[in-house]
Parts: C-alpha cells; structure tokens; sequence
C-alpha cells in the first residue's frame, strides 16, 4: 500500500470509530451547526440593532463570517486532533508514532475525527449562499476562484498556528489553554471587519497573530472593498499563498521540537 | 442493573466532602498557568466585545434606557464571572466513565454528585488567588467601575453566590448524561452555546430581540450572568433585586430535585467500560 492509501484508510477508520456512536454524531453535527449559528446570532443581533458595524451591512457581515466558518470548519476537520496533542504525549500515545514508518504528524492528524467540523461545514457554506445574493458580489470567475482558495488558504493558517503552538508541548508538556484560547482568537476577532478595530488591534491581527489573512482581507477583495484596508488593498488575493508558506514553516517548527520529545514511559 | 455497593441517594458526608475539595484546590494550583492564560485570553474576550458595542453606539450616549458605560461594565463583568463560574465537572465525568473508573468513583460510601460538588467547591476556593491576575487584566481589556450603589453591590455578591451554585448545579446536569450516551461532546457542545449565548453575557437581554428575550427568560442561564451583573450596574431586570435573588433561588430548587431525580436514574443505569 501507497501513503495516500494509508492515510484514507487511517482516516476512514477515524470516521467510522465516530460512528459507532451514533447519537452522539448527530448531536455534535447538530449541536456544531447551531453552535456556530449562535456566535452568529450575536453578530446578528448587534448589526440589526444598530443597522451597521464598521460600515459593514448585515449580507456583508455575513460573507465574512461564512467565509471564516468554513475555512474553520476545514481546519477542524484536518488538523481538530492538535488539540488533544497534550494527552497523547502524557499518556505515551505518541511513543507509538515514532515506531510508525510514517510522519507523527500525519498519524497524529488521523487519530480521531471531531465530527462537529461537519457543523461548521454546513453552516459556514449556509451563510456564504445567504449572503452571496445581498452582499451585492460582482461574481467573475477571479472572484470564486479566490473564495475557494481563501477558504482552503484560512484552513492552512489556522493550522499552522495550532501545529506552531502545538509543538511547545514537546517542551512545556500542557499547553491546551494557549492553544485553546488562540483558537478562540480566530474565533472571535476573524469574524468582524476590522474597520470597527483601532488600527494598532489591526496590525496586531495581522502580523502578531495571522487572523486577519483567514477571512477578512480575501472577503474585502471579493465584497470590492479593499480600498479601505491598511496595508495594500492586494493583499487579498495572496491570503490563500500565505496559508501555504506559514504551514510550511510550522511544520518545520514541529520537526525541531519534536526532537525534545520525551516520552512519559508508561 | 448495578450491583454496586456505592450510595445512589445523596446524603450529607461532610468530612469526605472536605477531602474531595482540598484535592481541587491543590489542582487549581497545579494548573496554575492555564488558569492563568485562560484568564488573559478572557481579556481579550472582554475587549473585542467593548469594542464592537463602543462601535455599535457610535456618538450614541444612552441606547434603550442603557448608558454606553453601563453595557461596557456589564460586559467586563459578565465576562468575567462566566470564566470563574465556569466548570469542569462534566469533563471529569466523561472521562472517568470512559476510562471505567468511574467503577472506583462508585464504590467510595459517599454518593457520587456529592463528590462532584465538593470537589466544585475546592476548584471554586483554588481559583480565588487568580483573582489577582484576573481583576487587573479585566480592568485593562475592558471597563470596571464600583458598582452603582452601596445596597446594589451587596446584592451582587448575593446574587453571584447564587449564581456559582446553579452554574455547579447545571454542569452536573449535564455530566450526568454521559452515564447514557457514554461519547457526549455533542450534548456538551449544545450545553456550552446555550449556557454561553443564554447567560447574556455576550448580549445582555436588554438588547436581545423579543421572541430571543422571551426564550432566553425561562431558561436558568441568565441566572449565572444576567440577573447579577445587571444589578451591579443598577440596571435589575424587571420586578427589582427581590425578584431577581427570588428567581435564582426558585432555580436552585428545580436543579437540585431534578439533579436527585436523574442520579437515582443514572446509577441504575452504570455501564463500566473496561476493568
């Protein structure tokens, strides 16, 4: 067998231990979906309330947050499993990666699939076709094929923020509320046009901490406001590059500290 | 059917109780920097949401009765008390179930729930010193102001003793429904957004929509945030603090028969994985 064979296999097994469960797989696709749509409902509530946010519209507001929904829901579905790296070190679990002949990492991202990605799935995609009606996109062939990209680009960063962080597990051993908390980062500020942000928040979202690459700057472009971004109303179009070149260098991150590994022996 | 010699009614065990919490408290401290960031990460929390509502008012002083600087207290606040208030009581059910210890939880002589509140009580004094951390970062994120009048500020701390017990009371609720669905992050993660969502304290109910606000008013989550936030910044719900504290109480009752109720259902209905 291939590589690519035993990925697919690894993760179908990962699918079907979910399924044995099968309540609990509807009520965490479920429970995602509604999940998402309340911190939408929050957005929602305030916007209509006050007509406007940062000079954002209700359709708007709604395209960045699909956006950042389903590239979230991606990431989710690839990379869920970083968030339980801390047990798998403590417990020793990850010994039996490195007597695998193949990457920790891989064999880490198919150890078990967290349905509720499938929530996140179904209800970013939802609020995109909500929103592309009334958001009043010019839809050429540039601008779709930079929302797909932008998605799979969000997914990557976020990703490579978690390995990033991940990877100084192998040196602090619990580190499940930094790695939890910048999830929640992405979470809440990737969601709101950073208009309504002071400019030193901005900067932070962009260069401190990547968020702002994930959903917002790719959803001015395609919205057509990237006149009003602070750095270069370009800027939208390299998103999806970027996800690619920051997992690149995380995953070069964890290979160095995965060195320090020490195992809990047990 | 269990034969199992462990208790299934709760009863009074004092000095096991005190063990158990001395336990949490000890834990708290050994998870001290996760407390720790876990309560700057609320900080951030906190001033996203300042700023969207500082956004939302715009040149706006008083919106619907509510002064900006009363939504902005009420917010830090809000916030805040719903990371102390938060519990882990669920997560440790789950995984004891799932690893079959729960067999050892069982069999001790005092009565499993009673275990878990003593032990909610040791995590609720272990996070106490993190106050120290958690006051300045809220005061920094957000806006905190003494509250609006001596009386206002006493029924506060009334108000969020009341609160702390029906946050332990719901997540014990829901940890006990792992003893039927055994994998239960799909009821966890409905409990969290209706817990996060209903408490208010990302909208308080003022602002919340009619047909929200009317749902939102018979659930027990706006007793953890709502009900004693809004009386700190003097802005009670309707009927007053009376009603309010009344209401708070009214829910302890309901959770503690219910939370009876199911653990006589739960404790039949043991399944031990493993062993």
């Amino acid at each position: 067998m291939d590589r690519l064979a035993i990925l697919r296999d690894m993760a179908l097994t990962s699918l079907q231990a979910e399924f044995q469960y099968r309540a609990n797989v509807i009520a965490s696709i479920i429970g995602g979906i509604i999940y998402q749509l309340t911190g939408f409902v929050v957005v929602w509530i305030i916007v209509d309330r006050f007509d406007a946010l940062g000079g954002w519209t209700l359709p708007e507001i709604t395209f960045l947050y699909g956006m950042r929904l389903t590239s979230h829901g991606i990431f989710y579905a690839l990379f869920s499993q970083m968030f339980d790296l801390d047990r798998v070190l403590i417990t020793g679990e990850f010994d039996r990666y490195l007597v695998r002949p193949m990457s920790p990492l891989l064999q880490l991202f198919t150890r078990k699939l967290r349905v509720n990605c499938f929530g996140d799935l179904i209800g970013g995609a939802a609020l995109l076709a909500f929103a592309a009606a009334g958001a009043g996109i010019d839809w050429s062939p540039a601008a779709f094929a930079l929302l797909i990209a932008a998605v799979i680009g969000g997914a990557l960063i976020e990703g490579s923020v978690q390995v990033t962080m991940g990877s100084l597990a192998f040196r602090f051993l619990s580190v499940q509320a930094v790695r939890a908390s910048t999830n929640e980062v992405f979470n809440l500020y990737g969601n709101y046009p950073m208009t309504m942000f002071p400019k030193v928040l901005e900067y932070l979202l962009t260069f401190a901490l990547p968020v702002a690459f994930v959903a917002y700057f790719p959803a001015s472009t395609i919205l057509g406001r990237s006149d009003e971004l602070s750095v270069s109303p370009f800027i939208g179009w390299l998103a999806p590059l970027v996800g690619v070149v920051l997992f690149t260098i995380a995953v070069r991150i964890w290979s160095r500290q995965s060195r320090h590994y020490q195992s809990s022996g047990s | 059917m269990s034969n199992l010699p462990g208790k299934s009614t709760i009863t009074l065990d004092l000095p096991a109780w005190i063990e158990y919490a001395r336990v949490h408290v000890r834990q708290a401290y050994m998870y001290r920097f996760n407390v720790v960031v876990a309560f700057l990460l609320t900080g951030l929390t906190i001033y996203l949401l300042t700023v969207v509502w500082r956004s939302a008012y715009g040149d706006q002083r008083v919106v619907d009765g509510i002064a900006l600087e009363q939504i902005l207290v009420y917010l830090t606040i809000a916030n805040l008390q719903v990371r102390f208030l938060s519990q882990e009581v669920d997560e440790d059910i789950r995984d004891r179930i799932r690893e079959g210890q729960i067999a050892f939880d069982l069999n001790r002589p005092a009565a499993y729930p009673g275990q878990l509140m003593a032990g909610a009580v040791g995590d609720m004094i272990g996070a106490l010193p993190f106050l120290a951390v958690a006051i300045p970062v809220a005061f920094i994120a957000g806006e905190l102001r003494p509250p609006d009048s001596p009386g206002a500020g006493l029924a506060y701390l009334a108000s969020l003793g009341l609160a702390w017990i029906i946050a332990v009371q719901l997540n014990l609720v829901i940890g006990l429904t792992a003893f039927w669905t055994l994998e239960m992050t799909g009821f966890q993660m409905i409990y969290r957004l209706v817990a996060n969502f209903a408490t208010g304290a990302l909208i308080p109910l003022w602002f919340m929509p009619d047909a929200v606000r009317a749902i939102v008013q018979v659930l027990p989550f706006q007793a953890i945030a709502f009900v004693p936030v809004s009386i700190y910044v003097g802005a009670a719900a309707t009927g007053g603090v009376l009603t309010a504290l009344g209401l708070q109480l009214l829910w302890i009752g309901v959770l503690a028969l219910g939370i009876r109720w199911i653990w006589s259902r739960a404790f039949q209905r043991v399944v031990i994985q493993g062993g």
